[in-house]
């Protein structure tokens, strides 16, 4: 286990700059996630962090070492890719004790690693077979496992689930939440999904366009979102921005609807704001604001609706089952705490 | 409202399942042609090969049968056993240079350099001149007085050689001739395989703390086992049944040094006219070769390693 120190990494392919100079602490024994939509870095972040890329500028260390320079092999990491990776020609237990192989660890002591590693993700019977021989979930675990016998000081994971379908994609991430507390390494994972960085992470950097838009706990990126950006990035469904401005004491849209607002933000009046409020901060109220469905989707549990209220349209998330239909008149109720607002012009929490 | 309704689904059921029956005597029609050439071409050749091996039958003599009698003489036939030899030894040769050679340029051809598209289009090209004709090159090119080899190694030192007029040097020199030729094949067998290995692994094995020489021995190898062993069924069933190139340049010489079973069941054959003594050759030349098939295709499974080899 180790701490990890990026100190403003640049990558720069040609004239074209993808990562502006990133700063990250990774505290020892930490589980961060880098999310982002695609194309924002992240998977070249971790490239170089691995080593399979090289660094433009700035620097990497691996607890007191500085790595940013060194080949892959000689950072003491492990790394999880998207596609598994995995060595086809060889079985699991020849997959998951081949980097040991390599450093010509004593025969005995590579089964007794391969065999301690496939008892924590369920594989002692898959040991002999071939990765063509096994179904997406298992090959996943195999590179999990492969990760573990290295016993590395960092785990590197390159969106790990995304090949999988939704059902095994929700079983794996506890299975790797479960196998970070139980080994207690330190773990970068880089996702494009946000509730996978939400619900496994100690920690989350959201990157945009190379650079970094915030850090932070989970839930102080659900909570205070710093921008625009992480405000739409994180939380399912999407949270509602919707433009307008402060006169006496009320948020007005543009096109005249009036939204409630916490005591004390009357001085952000005069200037063009974005009214932010998440779908499930809306409730559903026998007298509000009133608004026509224009799309109801029930899934037993909630019911997602969008409905237009004087032309605006707002997302809501009723986890009380209701009886709206297509064209019915909903009146709801926003929590006035639950709000966020922005500067609409550089995009930043007020 | 529309209604659905079963009548008697029994009779259905036994009218489809009786329509093959009454169909197939329509089917002959279209079989006929392929069996009768499969049969006029494959099976009469070898049963009458067959036929024949059981005979005593020298060409303008009588026929007799005498049973076995012609696969006994085979077995104490010391230059049957010589020109086996020859076969083993000419075979394992033209097999393992081209292999290696060939997959020394695969790798060559797979990185990126100047010309490469042009380079490899003159490497490919001896693959496509007629045997017979490179057999003719070749022939001159050892000559041992006028041919250009001996003065090539006479630049650097080295003495005449005699080639394929010496008894040792005849195979090594009719394999150098056979590598020539058939080492480009190999070549685009194996760059074809280096073409389909995925490379995902490489950064694995990369961050598994791989050398390149690791990368190569653990990767790279097994991977492009299953097109190696492609390559080396080709190579070998070619090699074995060769005939055109060793007739052309020495005719089994000098004396009986680069006899091999083909070239010794050609003479007995068609220059002793012993019909039935050839082919009991020719069968026991053929059990061989299924031998050595049946052998290279288990190998070549057991090489296997993707998933589209697995279907």
């Amino acid at each position: 286990m180790a701490t990890v120190n990026i100190q403003n990494i640049q990558k720069n392919y040609g004239a074209v700059k993808v990562i502006h100079g990133i700063d990250i602490d990774i505290a020892d024994g930490e589980f961060v996630a880098l999310v982002g939509p695609s194309g924002c870095g992240k998977s070249t972040l971790l490239r170089m962090i691995a080593g399979l890329e090289e660094v433009t500028g700035g620097a990497i260390r691996i607890g007191p070492r500085e790595v940013s320079h060194l080949p892959a092999r000689d950072r003491d990491i492990a790394m999880v890719f998207q596609n598994y990776a995995l060595y086809p020609h060889m079985t699991v237990a020849d997959n998951m004790g081949f980097a040991l192989k390599l450093k010509k660890a004593d025969p005995a002591e590579i089964r007794t690693k391969v065999q301690r590693a496939a008892g924590i993700l369920g594989l002692e019977k898959l040991l002999d077979r071939y990765p063509r021989q096994l179904s997406g979930g298992q090959r996943q675990r195999v590179a999990m496992g492969r990760a573990i016998v290295r016993d590395p000081q960092v785990f590197l994971f390159d969106e790990p689930l995304s090949n999988l379908d939704a059902k095994l994609r929700v079983q794996m991430r506890g299975e790797i939440k479960t196998m970070h507390q139980r080994i207690g390494t330190t773990t970068i994972y880089v996702t494009h999904d946000q509730v996978e960085a939400m619900t496994m992470a100690d920690k989350i950097v959201v990157l945009h366009d190379g650079h970094i838009e915030q850090i932070g706990a989970p839930l102080e990126l659900y909570d205070r979102p710093s921008n625009l950006f992480v405000a739409g990035f994180i939380g399912s469904p999407a949270m509602n921005f919707i433009d307008g401005r402060i006169e006496e004491g009320a948020f007005r849209t543009k096109k005249g609807l009036i939204l409630p607002l916490p005591q004390g933000v009357a001085a952000a009046g005069g200037r063009d704001l974005v009214y932010g409020v998440r779908p499930e901060h809306i409730r559903a109220a026998t007298h509000g604001i009133e608004g026509r469905a224009t799309l109801v989707e029930g899934t037993g549990s909630e019911i997602y609706a969008k409905l237009d209220a004087r032309g605006e349209e707002i997302a809501c998330l009723f986890r009380e089952r209701l009886d709206v239909r297509f064209g019915d008149t909903v009146s709801i109720d926003i929590d006035p705490a639950r709000i966020h607002l922005f500067d609409k012009q550089t995009g930043l929490r007020l | 409202m529309a209604s659905v309704s079963i009548d008697n689904p029994i009779d259905e059921t036994t009218e489809r399942r009786s329509k093959p029956a009454r169909l197939a005597p329509n089917y002959w029609p279209f079989v006929m042609p392929a069996l009768l050439v499969v049969s006029a071409v494959i099976v009469f050749p070898w049963l009458f090969t067959l036929w024949m091996s059981v005979n005593s039958w020298t060409l303008g003599q009588p026929r007799t049968f005498i049973g076995f009698a012609n696969y006994l003489r085979l077995a104490q036939d010391m230059r049957f056993w010589e020109s086996l030899w020859h076969t083993t030894t000419y075979t394992v040769l033209s097999v393992v240079l081209p292999l290696f050679f060939g997959t020394l340029a695969a790798l060559v051809f797979d990185a990126k350099f100047p010309l490469r598209g042009f380079l490899r289009g003159i490497f490919v090209m001896p693959m496509m001149a007629t045997p017979v004709a490179v057999a003719l090159v070749w022939t001159m090119m050892f000559h041992p007085q006028l041919g250009v080899l001996n003065y090539l190694l006479s630049l650097v030192g080295i003495g005449p050689q005699e080639w394929i007029y010496n008894q040792t040097a005849v195979i090594p020199s009719l394999v150098l001739v056979e590598t020539w030729q058939w080492t480009p094949l190999v070549m685009l067998i194996v760059l074809g395989g280096l073409a389909a290995v995925p490379r995902e692994p490489y950064e694995s094995a990369e961050i598994d703390g791989a050398t390149a020489w690791q990368k190569f021995r653990y990767l790279t190898v097994p991977m492009i086992a299953p097109f190696l062993m492609i390559a080396v069924i080709i190579r070998s069933i070619d090699a074995i049944k060769s005939f055109d190139i060793i007739y052309a340049m020495t005719q089994g010489g000098p004396g009986t040094a680069s006899e091999t079973i083909n070239i010794y069941l050609y003479n007995t054959a068609f220059a002793y006219y012993d019909i039935g003594y050839g082919s009991a050759m020719a069968v026991v030349f053929f059990l061989i070769i299924i031998a050595l098939s049946f052998v290279l295709l288990m190998v070549r499974a057991r090489a296997n390693w993707s998933d589209m080899e697995e279907r």
